[in-house]
């Protein structure tokens, strides 16, 4: 069982002072195993807190990404599960399914996040999930100025995946859950 | 998978075991079951029938089936079962302890912690505990009782507690599947196979014979077949059949022994070991940290039991008591380790076992009439056994431990305890201390535990004995040290003349060793009377002494050794009963046991045990260590009382301690026997201010003649003699203690039997207070012995220094040096402060030197840094300019002397 944190688009601190006080206290380490970051950190300092949370942090970059070394796109696979990461500003039309969907075909991945619209969302598509995990701070996009921060939680267990939504609405924590099966054994490997 | 378990042929018989408890363990073959009964798991009654034992493994099984179902859910499986579980509480960020995943998360701590030790658990290669299945058995059981008993949580030990109790239920099961190929058709069932049973029984006459023959295994499995009855059996074969047949009784009961149930037992049997089974001793509390009764003025149950260990300690074997106290060696320290996993890490498995065996077969229960202020380990017979075995193993380790002359080297002896141990002495041992151990409890409780409450009890007998005052630390030295003196004088100058007389005509004769011993009193007494001619009187004695020596040396010949001789000295109090002619045969076996002067703990039992014989033999007392030590004092004791003349006692002492050196002096004579002769027989001037002038005078006599000996020695046999020296003053110590020990003993005896006659025990108590005054004096000798290695050693080390100097050094330098040396020469090692006395051995120079050059190599060779080569580079400057200053000198002297006398 492997507990996997993703989340993105924090924009520290261009557009939003930290992570809110709630979702702070709540990410301890010692808990997860694995981070996925979809990028726009921005600078060094989130990085350096993501990596106190836990050591095996990976991240895409995004647009606004003062460090240049995180790459465009990463996989990495977890458990029976590949995992694909991209920020999404590549993507066009952003947050679009189908483009995902083809980057998704294009990683050769199970599991695909990305970021970038600052809204949660996740299909399940081609028997593959396609999540974004939101704007953990709540900080703008450039589309919308009405974003509650949000985070996902993936606790995935053999051929299962359950995952967590954790979005602050009003100053409350909501978890939602959803629960994603895999049909076959990955090839991957 | 389970290669490496003993087969059932290799496992350990239990001699010791049937023989020494009241009734045979009624499933002496089946540890597991017998265990199981023992800790209280299985119903103990002799009555309980085969059925009631599987019904309460029955329920047993199954308490611990639902508990772990109930423990050990996984969060997953868990959420599915019940219906839409409040998400905001159990998601795996959940900050509640209550929800699921708070408590997935505990869980998971906690086996990372408890994974982390199994792997450590007996990690050889192919070990049973390291295959897969048992570790995951081991894990979970240990999860759920840490997770039944949050107050207790996991320690590490606890694993190593488990380990033997799973082990001892896969020895059975494997014994279990053997038995059951052997014997198939008894587990079949039986209901169709009716007549084939009865005709079988027709003709089973014809076979009686093989089944006879059955018991050695090489035939079994042939003729096995043959012994179709399950009464015809052996009985150990039957009770496996009857334990595992699962239609013994309704079908639902399970079985006894079960490789599927494993965990189920085991579990049952752990939880029983850890809780006590509402008895005293419950191994949980070793592990806490907390007061047992809540109070906050008591200390955690180990340390009570430690502090127990110690207190028993001080009643059986003050000296080693007092040693270990003053070299700070707390019983925590050892017992920590030793009861937690009660003596798992100081035994190999299979000698745990036996060990184990012995533990649980004592009654847990609560003893109640025990005053509730008393130790709680000494509340029930199997605390207090377990101190005894405590306390067993450290007097197995006690020459050792009063060789220790630091708290370090003491612990290393303690925590490294020596594997090829003979166990049943050992246990034997424990359980004669256990009954002490319940008795001490019981009549010194009553006190308030001071830790010095030796001091009451002898007081009863001591005042009556000496106006003197009573030493502060030890019980024993109640009287004055001369008092006692005599009384050893005695019996060792009665055991010489014996000896004496042996070797002249192989007879006993008492009145010649009489006559004897009164001559030389005579001249004795004449040297104290007038101070003046003591002089001439010493030359005479030492003429006498000559002769004596010779005559020792005839003897000594005879026996095989001379330095034998003090160690046989308690044998001999015994055998002095019997005719002369027997002791020598006896003493010169034992003698020559103790020829290569190593005195080792097996040494010290032999004499036990030889002793033990020899009382049986004589059919005075029980067998036991106590009992026999007992016969000894006793012995001794009629000795001491026949002599009336008391005065003339402390003449015939002193001689006894010159002959004593003396012998010594014969056996290895040497330069520093004779200067550290006068040095020791100075020491002992305070404890007796009477005998002062005689010693001083005779010692300077016995320098005298010994100087011709020990001119010619070399060094080896230097070497050779302080090794002597050491085992030597050892061996005495350790026949001291023994003897003390015995005494200690018998005043146990003396209070516990109230009945016996008081007169006899003024007696008894006069006796023992001379002789235990007798043997503090030796004690005092023999620690003198073990100064004068030290003191030895420092000369050699002197004297090769000097030799070295001489030749490296220039004329000059050589003579700076020379009055260096004579300026150290004239001081004595007693002078030095004690750290530098400690820099004196050559183990510290050499050690020093070591540590400098492993430092350098760290600092600069390791760092691959440039400085050795300039520091050889130097070095090698400096040497040549040394090499070529006297040449140089003499140059330019040359040159000096030639410009002043102008030209060559």
């Amino acid at each position: 069982m492997v507990l996997v944190l993703a989340l993105g688009d924090l924009h520290i601190p261009h557009r939003a002072p930290d992570l809110p006080a709630k979702f702070k206290s709540m990410l301890v380490p010692g808990k997860i195993q694995h981070i996925i970051c979809t990028g726009n950190l921005c600078i060094k300092e989130v990085h350096d807190y993501l990596k106190t949370l836990c050591p095996d942090l990976h991240i895409a970059r995004g647009e606004y990404d003062e460090d240049s070394r995180y790459p465009e796109t990463k996989t990495i696979t977890i458990g029976q599960f590949k995992v694909g990461l991209c920020h999404g500003h590549q993507v066009i039309p952003w947050g679009d399914l189908d483009s995902l969907a083809m980057l998704q075909r294009q990683l050769d991945v199970d599991i695909l996040v990305t970021g970038h619209t600052h809204q949660f969302t996740a299909y399940k598509h081609e028997g593959g999930v396609v999540i974004n995990p939101g704007s953990a701070t709540g900080a703008h996009s450039s589309i919308t100025y009405d974003v509650n921060p949000s985070f996902i939680l993936m606790d995935i267990d053999g051929l299962r995946v359950v995952v967590y939504v954790y979005e602050l609405i009003d100053g409350e924590v909501k978890v939602d859950k959803i629960d994603f099966k895999k049909t076959t054994a990955t090839t991957a490997n | 998978m389970f290669d490496d378990m003993p087969a059932v042929s290799s496992r350990p018989e239990l001699p010791v075991k049937s023989a020494t408890l009241d009734v045979t363990p009624r499933f002496k073959d089946l540890r597991s079951v017998q265990w199981r009964i023992d800790l209280g798991v299985l119903p103990s009654s002799p009555s309980a029938s085969t059925d009631d034992l599987r019904r309460v493994t029955a329920d047993y099984r199954r308490r611990y089936a639902s508990l772990r179902r109930r423990l050990l859910s996984d969060p997953h499986t868990f959420k599915d079962g019940s219906n839409m579980p409040d998400l905001a509480m159990d998601n795996p960020l959940s900050q509640n302890p209550e929800s699921s995943w708070g408590r997935f998360f505990r869980n998971a701590e906690l086996e990372k912690m408890v994974c982390q030790d199994l792997l450590r658990l007996y990690p050889e290669d192919g070990s049973y505990f390291q295959t897969p299945g048992c570790q995951g058995m081991l894990r979970r059981i240990l999860l759920m009782w840490c997770l039944r008993h949050p107050q207790n949580g996991y320690r590490q030990g606890m694993h190593e507690l488990l380990a033997p109790l799973i082990y001892v239920l896969q020895v059975d099961i494997n014994r279990l599947c053997e038995v059951r190929e052997l014997y198939e058709e008894h587990f079949t069932d039986k209901f169709d196979e009716l007549s084939v049973h009865e005709s079988d029984l027709t003709y089973n006459f014809d076979y009686k014979k093989f089944s006879k023959s059955m018991d050695s295994p090489s035939k079994s499995n042939e003729n096995a077949r043959k012994a179709t009855s399950l009464s015809d059996l052996d009985t150990d074969v039957q009770q496996i059949v009857l334990l595992s047949d699962p239609y013994g009784a309704e079908s639902e009961l399970g079985i006894l022994l079960s490789e599927k149930f494993m965990e189920h037992d085991a579990y049952s049997m752990f939880e029983a070991l850890m809780s006590g089974a509402n008895g005293s001793v419950a191994m949980a509390d070793f592990f806490s940290h907390l007061p047992a009764d809540g109070t906050n003025n008591s200390s955690p149950p180990v340390i009570e039991a430690s502090t127990a260990l110690y207190h028993l300690l001080s009643v059986v074997d003050s000296p080693l008591h007092s040693h270990l106290n003053e070299l700070g060696v707390e019983p925590q320290y050892f017992c920590l380790r030793w009861l937690r996993v009660l003596f798992g890490r100081e035994f190999k498995l299979v000698d745990l076992m036996v060990i184990w065996d012995e533990i649980f077969a004592r009654d847990n229960s609560k003893i109640e009439s025990r005053d509730p202020d008393g130790f709680a380990i000494f509340g029930s017979a199997r605390g207090a056994f377990i101190a005894a075995m405590a306390l067993s193993m450290i007097l197995y380790l006690r020459p050792s431990l009063l060789g220790a002359e630091i708290a370090t080297s003491a612990l290393q002896r303690l925590l490294n305890f020596p594997q090829n141990v003979d166990l049943k002495k050992l246990i034997r041992r424990a359980k004669s201390l256990q009954v002490l151990a319940l008795n001490a409890a019981s009549t010194l409780m009553a006190h308030p535990l001071t830790g010095e409450l030796d001091h009451r009890k002898p007081n009863v007998r001591g005042h009556s004995m000496s106006s003197d005052s009573l030493s502060p630390k030890s019980p024993l030295s109640l009287v004055p040290d001369s008092y006692w003196e005599e009384k050893w004088r005695v019996l060792h100058k009665e055991e010489e003349g014996l000896r004496r007389t042996g070797s002249e005509k192989r007879a006993p004769i008492p009145s010649k060793k009489k006559g004897w011993t009164e001559k030389i009193r005579a001249s004795l007494t004449r040297t104290e009377s007038d101070p003046s001619p003591a002089q001439t009187k010493n030359v005479r004695k030492g003429l006498r002494a000559t002769v004596r020596r010779s005559l020792l040396e005839d003897l000594s010949r005879q026996l095989g050794s001379d330095e034998g001789i003090e160690d046989i000295i308690p044998q001999d109090k015994c055998s002095n009963e019997n005719t002369s002619s027997q002791d020598s045969s006896w003493v010169s076996s034992d003698t020559s046991s103790f020829l290569n002067g190593a005195v080792d703990a097996e040494k010290l039992n032999a004499i036990y045990d030889d002793s033990e014989n020899y009382a049986s033999g004589e059919s005075r007392v029980p067998i036991s260590d106590v009992t026999v030590d007992s016969s000894l004092i006793m012995a001794l004791n009629d000795n001491c009382i026949d002599k009336e003349e008391k005065n003339v006692k402390d003449q015939k002492l002193l001689l006894g301690k010159l002959q004593w050196l003396w012998r010594f002096g014969r056996g290895h004579a040497s330069e520093e026997t004779s200067d550290k002769g006068g040095v020791t027989m100075e020491d002992p001037k305070p404890s007796y201010p009477e005998a002062n002038q005689n010693i001083e005078t005779e010692s300077s006599v016995m320098d005298e003649t010994h100087k011709p000996c020990h001119s010619g020695k070399g060094d080896g046999q230097d070497l050779n003699m302080m090794g002597t020296f050491k085992n030597l003053g050892q061996s005495m110590l350790e026949h001291i203690q023994v003897i003390e020990t015995a005494f200690q003993f018998q005043q146990e005896r003396a209070q516990v039997g109230p009945l016996e006659s008081f007169s006899k025990n003024v007696l008894v108590g006069k006796g023992q207070v001379t002789a235990v005054a007798a043997l503090k004096e030796l004690r005092k000798i023999s620690n003198l012995l073990s100064e004068m290695t030290v003191v030895a050693l420092t000369h050699k080390f002197l004297r090769e220094t000097e030799g070295r100097v001489r030749v490296c050094t220039e004329e000059n330098s050589e003579m700076a040096m020379r009055q260096f040396y004579n300026e150290i020469r004239g001081m004595k090692v007693k002078d030095l402060p004690s750290h530098l006395k400690l820099m004196c051995s050559q183990d510290y120079v050499k050690k020093s030197i070591q540590r400098g050059l492993d430092n350098y190599h760290a600092k600069y060779i390791q760092t691959s840094s440039v400085d050795p080569l300039f520091h050889v580079c130097f070095g090698g400057m400096v040497f040549s300019y040394l090499v070529a200053l006297p040449e140089e000198r003499r140059h330019l002297e040359h040159q000096q002397h030639a410009k002043e006398h102008g030209g060559h």
